[in-house]
């Protein structure tokens, strides 16, 4: 098969783990995926660089949201191939680019005591992507997830952290029960406003501990 | 109304992606002068790019339908087309006016492009297709002129298609100043936006999806270029872009054996239009260069070869066969002269390089393939690094040497072809530029 990001024609790899374990092929070649850069480290809710928690991970804790999170972590910087990736996903809709991190999600959430919630998107919004590419992440990496929240329809993108900050009433509580352990999931982590909106519907409603996983860290 | 029809004319577009509000188009719609189709057709066929390998027409499950639907991953870049994407044309007979042309230029055809353009255009009267096969500095585009202006002033809509974005970039400015008044749309990835109904239009091949059934005379330069010559899915786009029995005139300095064979009315330029003979490829062995450049060395020869250039103050083309050694390499060069700069295709400032180096503000620039054609850099001195790898086959090998020496005042200039071994396409190379020379004989 070809590359799903660069189209060069793969030579097709089977080991024996591939055949034993039943391992997700992977649909890019090696030279894109070695472009991506994994995170290690960093701060203990963002992966943010630097030791401790981070400056803007610090600047929450000032605020109403200080100690919603207690623990996260984000997968791959956004250096230039991740930009061209998740524009390729999200914005040209090209759906089929859920599989590229299926396996690397799959590890990192197999055995997951918590229960992953995703950030949702907006109905509209919806329809009008035609898929909603968190929920897709899970399901091509084949990890269960449940819907604990409902968004309106406002868009954070373009909005300064103090904005967002403003903005309370992102994100509603569908009704269903809490359960006590959380870990929210998104694709794109960036100033930190989504999760910690979310993640304040959800405590005040009964969850008692949240994590944070986002694919990609801005 | 109007603008709606010059808009649509001969073109496929996403209906929920034109300059239009979506009031003027459900009205054009719900009038019929606006048909609407599906997408992907039943036969999960891409109704824009005509893609159907499965591995590119792919299913997934849709939130606007709440069930499957199929899209086009081929040509997803110009926005996406899936099973419940709607495409529009134009359906009624068109009211547009035919335009005036004038035809502005003062230059002179040799006798040989003379020739060849009068045969373009008995061609193009007869519709056959038509083949020019000219070499590198013949002065192809200028042989084009008269046969365009003959079909503009016949009331006939020309498109002028070439497989890279650079190329287009440069006929652009050259042919709305030949015609200066007929409108000229230019056409490649992310150009600006063009209004009114285009006579002429100048457009990658990929361009081309987006048109059907919209043109009376179809030429296509550089056909032999990547990507055209490998894609064949922008060989069939040419074909739905023009009108059913509308002529295609290919132009190429190395046509394929696939293009000769297929094209029985040919015109042949092998001779430059300044008349000097094309510069012939010198081979020089720069054993294991790999291994020097591993070790953080430029190899001896080619140092020797790039320091004369830098001290006789010429401008120089240094190709290399992969971007990884191009990246090991700049390092080493920069070390040598600070001006030198590398390109690829991904590089975003290509184009500003390319002209620093005409402008000899920087002394050389190190290149993959990118710059093979459509390049005219006044003195340019050449070399190939890895000449054997296959990435240089002989027509790469042809348009790179093609490079040097097309200015009238410097009709020469130096071309050096660094092997690790001398390999068929080399010597192919050679010899068709020495029988080029001799006017064609082998």
């Amino acid at each position: 098969m070809n590359c799903y990001l660069c189209d060069r024609d793969m030579p097709l790899q089977v080991s024996w783990r591939s055949i034993f374990f039943n391992e997700l092929e992977s649909v890019i070649c090696h030279r894109c995926r070695s472009s991506f850069e994994p995170i290690a480290g960093g701060c203990p809710i963002c992966s943010a660089s630097g030791d401790g928690l981070c400056q803007n991970c610090c600047q929450w804790e000032t605020t109403e949201y200080a100690g919603l999170i207690d623990s996260g972590k984000c997968l791959y910087r956004y250096n230039p191939p991740m930009k061209d990736f998740l524009h390729q996903y999200k914005f040209l809709k090209d759906a089929v680019l859920s599989e590229v991190f299926a396996a690397m999600l799959k590890e990192v959430l197999d055995g997951q005591k918590s229960i992953v919630v995703p950030i949702p998107m907006n109905e509209n919004k919806l329809k009008e992507r035609t898929f909603s590419q968190v929920d897709r992440l899970l399901d091509t990496a084949s990890v269960p997830y449940l819907h604990l929240l409902g968004k309106n329809e406002v868009g954070l993108g373009g909005k300064s952290k103090s904005e967002r900050m403003a903005l309370e009433d992102v994100f509603w509580w569908n009704g269903k029960p809490a359960p006590e352990k959380v870990l929210l999931f998104d694709d794109l982590y960036t100033t930190g406003s989504t999760m910690r909106l979310a993640a304040k519907v959800l405590k005040e409603n009964g969850v008692k501990e949240i994590k944070v996983l986002a694919l990609i860290r801005a | 109304m109007k603008q709606i029809e010059e808009f649509l004319t001969g073109r496929v577009w996403l209906r929920n992606f034109t300059p239009f509000t979506k009031e003027q188009i459900d009205k054009a719609v719900s009038d019929g002068s606006v048909s609407v189709s599906p997408g992907i057709t039943d036969g999960r066929q891409c109704a824009r790019c005509l893609e159907k390998s499965t591995k590119k027409i792919v299913p997934f499950f849709c939130a606007a339908c709440n069930a499957i639907c199929y899209y086009c991953r081929h040509c997803i870049k110009m926005g996406r087309i899936s099973s419940c994407t709607e495409l529009i044309t134009w359906a009624l007979p068109s009211t547009i006016s035919p335009q005036s042309h004038s035809f502005h230029w003062n230059g002179s055809l040799t006798p040989l492009q003379q020739r060849a353009s009068q045969e373009v255009q008995a061609s193009l009267l007869q519709k056959n297709d038509h083949l020019v096969y000219a070499v590198c500095g013949a002065g192809k585009t200028e042989l084009l002129f008269p046969p365009i202006f003959d079909a503009l002033k016949k009331g006939k809509r020309v498109c002028l298609a070439a497989p890279r974005t650079d190329v287009v970039l440069e006929l652009t400015p050259r042919l709305r100043n030949v015609f200066p008044n007929t409108t000229i749309h230019s056409l490649y990835g992310n150009s600006p936006e063009e209004s009114g109904f285009a006579s002429l239009v100048i457009a990658t091949t990929h361009q081309l999806y987006r048109f059907e059934d919209a043109f009376d005379v179809m030429i296509v330069d550089e056909a032999d270029a990547f990507p055209y010559s490998y894609d064949p899915a922008l060989k069939r786009a040419v074909i739905k872009a023009k009108k059913k029995d509308a002529p295609i005139v290919y132009v190429s300095a190395t046509p394929s054996a696939d293009l000769l064979k297929q094209v029985s009315h040919t015109s042949r330029i092998f001779q430059r239009f300044h008349g000097h003979p094309l510069p012939v490829p010198e081979f020089r062995s720069l054993w294991r260069y790999d291994k020097d450049f591993a070790k953080g060395k430029i190899p001896a020869k080619l140092a020797a070869w790039v320091d004369e250039k830098i001290q006789k103050d010429e401008p120089f083309l240094v190709f290399f066969p992969t971007i990884e050694l191009i990246e090991q390499a700049i390092v080493l060069f920069q070390k040598k002269h600070p001006g030198i700069q590398a390109v690829h295709s991904k590089d975003e400032d290509r184009k500003e390089k390319v002209m620093k180096l005409r402008e000899r503000k920087i002394p050389g620039v190190l290149t993959s393939t990118i710059l093979e054609r459509g390049i005219t850099i006044p003195n340019v001195q050449v070399a190939v690094v890895g000449a054997d790898q296959p990435i240089f086959d002989a027509a790469a090998l042809i348009q790179i040497a093609g490079r040097a020496g097309r200015s009238i005042d410097y009709p020469d200039g130096s071309v050096i072809f660094f092997h690790n071994g001398i390999v068929r396409q080399m010597d192919k190379a050679k010899k068709l530029i020495v029988s080029y020379n001799r006017g064609g004989a082998l």
